[in-house]
């Protein structure tokens, strides 16, 4: 059985892709599962999806966690080892970025090859949707589906013009990826964000989908708990000072909380990398 | 027959396109919704033609149907955890005036947004037919046979079939779409009772106990019918696997390497396929454990039970439910099944509640304790939380 675990933002099209692989792979004859692993996700916040192929009817549920191959549609997600953790010992990790493998920092006993998705996608689609641009690559690189397999589940969901553009995205990612190469850490650093998590039901850490934080200026605050009542994610914590206070691993930064402050004591900050 | 890779959900509506649903009423809860956007897709493409209709709330949608079934209107109507609970009063009123309407229920706990069975097993009471489903086909298959048995004149009983969300709601595989002729032979038009009017309806079929002088009577009648199920779903399960090649056991039961086990698992929906995993590695290692997946709960595969009891040393039994202060439901319609008749030890598992993930590994240690407890080794405790 082959597993394989895709990372991309919402909008992206890291589900569709995981379908795409499914089709194809039962396109070639084989059966297939693509699962996306559903929480809170929404356009721009990182999310998971994943596939398996194999020769008889896939019966097993669990979610994957030792793929063979991981796919990273996004450059900056792609920075961070979460992308790169539990794949099998010898798998690859492809990711969409304009540099080459050998300047990747992931660590582990992976091989990792890359291509420039973005600029692909950018190219043959005009938007950056990177799910078709980076199946080229992943086809060249492991070789476990044909590019007509490929190409033709592409059509059954895209039919037509736009059908044909993502088979052009196909083509070129096919042409320019570069690797695999082993990658050069063998150790995996301390820190990591958490991108995903293992499993149904679990509160998800979702401190990294923030693009803006909300800061609390307290000596605004009156303390009327209007941020309290409308935080959708229980993320603002009522203070025994009698004022919010945020709880960094539950806050999405929606900034629901600064848009109904009566007072104005809530602004939205960028988020430094 | 053609495939399409899908979800769990479009793999339901095209079984509700393919059974050629007149009336359909739901209202939207995650994850049951992208039914019925699929269904929407499909008149918009003019694949379908039904009438939706909408409606404020899941009473309402239980009621739509109840009446479009009444006239003899084939209908669907599909819902979630709360939304089921919000079903409860008129659920009991479908089934008490025998409509044969099919309802698919998209697992979702009670105590959160994820899967558990705690939604369908709360309707035990209702009077309906109980169906666990585990896979994308099955759920298209299970959909369409539900109509036949739902309407068998034996029974004439609402079939409820669950699938657990997310988990298989979400889960895109392939999926063979039978062709709509082979369909339209295995499933006739639905005929509605001659008359819903009191004093002209049969009470066999209409159990309301209208002008009957013994009160009692609905009941009774209504419980045969649901033991009389049981032989009307192992009959169309049979003719399905006749016509289209594909079986799921007996329909009743699907049964997994059992023939020589010494132990048997049992689970059902999403759970059991993954028990499949865990026993082909069981099996690795020389341990002869099998799996039963439980298809229907209601009613309860007891025959079948009680030969394959005669045969093996111990049942460990998975629920994805639990009743605070009485347990898990599945553990004890089996312990009450075997009760009188010298058999296996019938240990518990919790396990999957609350969308909790239900790993292989987590089965194989189910199946090990359980075959320890087959060899006549002391295990403790007699139901675990996995």
């Amino acid at each position: 059985m082959i597993e394989i675990r895709l990372h991309g933002r919402g909008g992206q099209g890291a589900v569709t892709a995981s379908r795409i692989l499914a089709t194809a792979a039962y396109e070639e004859g084989k059966y297939s599962q693509a699962i996306p692993m559903y929480g809170t996700e929404r356009r721009g916040a990182p999310l998971v999806a994943y596939v398996r192929i194999d020769e008889k009817r896939v019966r097993e549920r669990e979610l994957v966690h030792t793929p063979d191959y991981s796919l990273c549609m996004d450059t900056l997600l792609g920075m961070q080892q979460a992308v790169a953790d539990n794949v099998k010992p010898g798998g690859v990790v492809l990711l969409n970025t304009p540099k080459n493998p050998e300047e990747s920092e992931l660590a582990g006993n992976i091989k990792i090859a890359t291509v420039d998705a973005t600029s692909i996608a950018l190219e043959t689609l005009g938007r950056p949707i990177t799910n078709t641009a980076i199946l080229g690559a992943f086809v060249k690189v492991t070789g476990v589906l044909k590019v007509e397999s490929i190409n033709k589940a592409i059509l059954k969901y895209y039919p037509g013009r736009v059908g044909e553009m993502n088979i052009a995205a196909v083509k070129k990612s096919y042409e320019l990826v570069k690797g695999p190469v082993q990658a050069k850490n063998k150790e995996a650093p301390q820190v990591k964000a958490d991108l995903y998590v293992d499993g149904y039901g679990v509160l998800k850490d979702v401190s990294s989908w923030r693009v803006f934080t909300p800061k609390i200026d307290e000596s605004k605050c009156t303390g009327c708990k209007t941020c309290w009542i409308f935080c959708p994610e229980n993320a603002l914590e009522w203070g025994e000072d009698k004022k919010p206070h945020m709880v960094s691993r539950v806050c999405k930064g929606c900034g629901l909380c600064a848009n109904e402050c009566p007072v104005k004591a809530i602004e939205m900050v960028r988020v430094e990398i | 027959m053609s495939y399409e890779v899908m979800v769990g959900n479009k793999a339901c509506a095209t079984g509700v396109k393919l059974a050629r649903v007149k009336v359909a009423s739901a209202f939207p809860i995650t994850p049951q919704t992208t039914i019925t956007e699929y269904l929407s897709d499909m008149y918009a493409a003019g694949e379908f033609d039904f009438d939706f209709v909408n409606v404020e709330g899941e009473l309402t949608s239980q009621v739509v149907v109840q009446a479009a079934t009444a006239v003899g209107a084939r209908s669907f109507t599909c819902t979630s955890g709360p939304g089921l609970l919000y079903m409860h009063h008129p659920m009991q009123e479908t089934a008490s005036k025998r409509l044969p309407l099919v309802m698919a229920v998209v697992h979702r706990g009670v105590k959160g947004m994820q899967p558990d069975h705690s939604d369908l097993m709360s309707q035990q009471w209702q009077g309906w037919i109980h169906m666990y489903v585990e896979n994308a086909q099955e759920i298209l298959d299970t959909c369409v046979m539900a109509y036949k048995i739902a309407e068998d004149k034996r029974i004439r009983l609402p079939v409820a079939f669950g699938y657990d969300g997310y988990v298989l709601s979400y889960t895109a595989e392939p999926v063979e779409i039978p062709a709509q002729e082979e369909i339209d032979k295995f499933l006739p038009p639905y005929k509605p009772m001659p008359s819903i009017l009191p004093g002209e309806a049969d009470p066999a079929t209409f159990a309301r106990g209208f002008g009957d002088a013994d009160p009692q009577k609905p009941w009774k009648i209504h419980h045969e019918a649901a033991l009389m199920a049981e032989t009307v779903i192992k009959e169309v399960f049979a003719d399905w696997a006749k016509r289209f090649g594909r079986s799921y056991g007996n329909g009743m039961i699907e049964p997994y390497r059992i023939d020589d086990a010494e132990a048997v698992i049992t689970a059902m929906g999403t759970i059991a396929g993954s028990a499949m995993s865990a026993v082909d590695k069981l099996r690795a290692d020389g341990k002869k454990v099998g799996l039963v997946k439980i298809r229907s709960f209601l009613p309860f595969p007891r025959t079948d039970f009680r030969e394959i009891a005669k045969k093996i040393g111990a049942f460990g039994i998975i629920d994805r439910s639990c009743q605070p202060g009485m347990g898990g439901p599945t553990w004890h319609q089996m312990r009450s099944t075997l009760y009188d008749q010298p058999g296996p030890q019938i240990l518990g598992f919790y396990a999957g509640l609350g969308g909790k993930e239900v790993r292989v590994d987590d089965i194989v240690k189910i199946g090990e304790k359980t075959l320890k407890a087959a060899r006549g080794e002391k295990v403790e405790p007699l139901v675990d939380w996995v």
